[in-house]
């Protein structure tokens, strides 16, 4: 592969992995409660992640340090869904009711109806 | 004797994470002169040790290489879903109307292993808009975004794929779309 090849896929890489940064960051700002500021924070963000990883990794080639971006690939695809489905579970446990736009039944459980009455 | 036997059966239990824990040992370091080596293999055999007296040394059940072997197309198509989840809410939250009605819905899964149910959970969180909130039982709470989410999940396509991942559920659903 060329070098303008490899660093043309680097900058487009890495411009996605700050793209997917900066929608995770306006999510998390713009979201009105806990459980919907989870959705931007476990995807957007392990996307951005892996989307820079993959632009290191393409700028060292073949080497030991490869293996190295590949586990921490594989790290972050595993904790990154696991530490928001807990966060979510004690804020449910706790029962944190979510937000809900007019008419929608946010809450399965029993009771869920009367929130629906603003 | 027995107690041969026994120090035998540990020894067989540790050899394979003695092995990963080296591998990654090796792949850190980036060393191959035999000093580093050596360490390496010390610490890993006895961090196995270590680690198979607390949790003890058996893995699910129903992990087998079949599993891995499934493993691949499994998280390649998964990989495609991350994807399309991410662009979904990316556009969700720059739009500035911020069109989001979240919901939490419950529904009832046919997995029955914790580990099935695990991996469909873990790929919930990680699909188009939904976050899994708790599981109890075989019933999961799942937070949605939006209604196109909630309709996308009670459609099952991600249910099918880990039942087909673990061979598990009625034989019908298993398939990959």
């Amino acid at each position: 592969m060329s070098n303008v090849v490899k660093d043309t896929l680097t900058v487009i890489f890495g411009l996605t992995g700050v793209l997917f940064f900066i929608g995770g960051t306006v999510g998390l700002l713009r979201c009105p409660d806990l459980y919907s500021r989870l959705h931007p924070a476990t995807k957007c963000d392990t996307v951005g992640s892996i989307s820079i990883t993959v632009a290191l990794a393409l700028q060292i080639g073949l080497d030991m340090a490869l293996f190295k971006i590949l586990v921490v690939i594989f790290l972050l695809l595993m904790t990154s869904a696991p530490s928001g489905h807990a966060i979510g579970r004690s804020a449910f446990m706790n029962g944190v009711m979510p937000w809900h736009k007019k008419g929608v039944v946010p809450w399965p459980l029993e009771g869920g109806d009367r929130w629906t009455g603003h | 004797m027995l107690k041969l036997k026994a120090m035998a059966r540990t020894v067989r239990e540790t050899i394979p994470l003695t092995v990963f824990l080296f591998l990654l040992w090796i792949i850190f370091t980036e060393k191959t002169n035999w000093e580093h080596l050596l360490l390496g293999f010390i610490v890993a055999a006895l961090f196995a040790r270590v680690s198979i007296f607390m949790i003890g040394g058996k893995l699910d059940p129903n992990l087998n290489w079949k599993v891995g072997l499934r493993f691949f197309p499994f998280a390649i198509l998964l990989f495609w879903e991350i994807m399309k989840a991410s662009w979904d809410v990316l556009t969700r939250v720059l739009r500035p109307s911020l069109p989001i009605s979240p919901r939490i819905i419950e529904f009832d899964s046919y997995l029955d292993s914790d580990i099935a149910k695990t991996m469909l959970a873990n790929s919930i969180t990680l699909t188009p808009g939904t976050v899994t909130i708790d599981i109890d039982g075989k019933r999961f709470y799942v937070h949605c975004l939006a209604q196109e989410h909630e309709s996308g999940l009670l459609e099952g396509k991600l249910e099918r794929m880990v039942a087909w991942l673990f061979a598990e559920g009625p034989d019908d659903v298993r398939s990959l779309r």
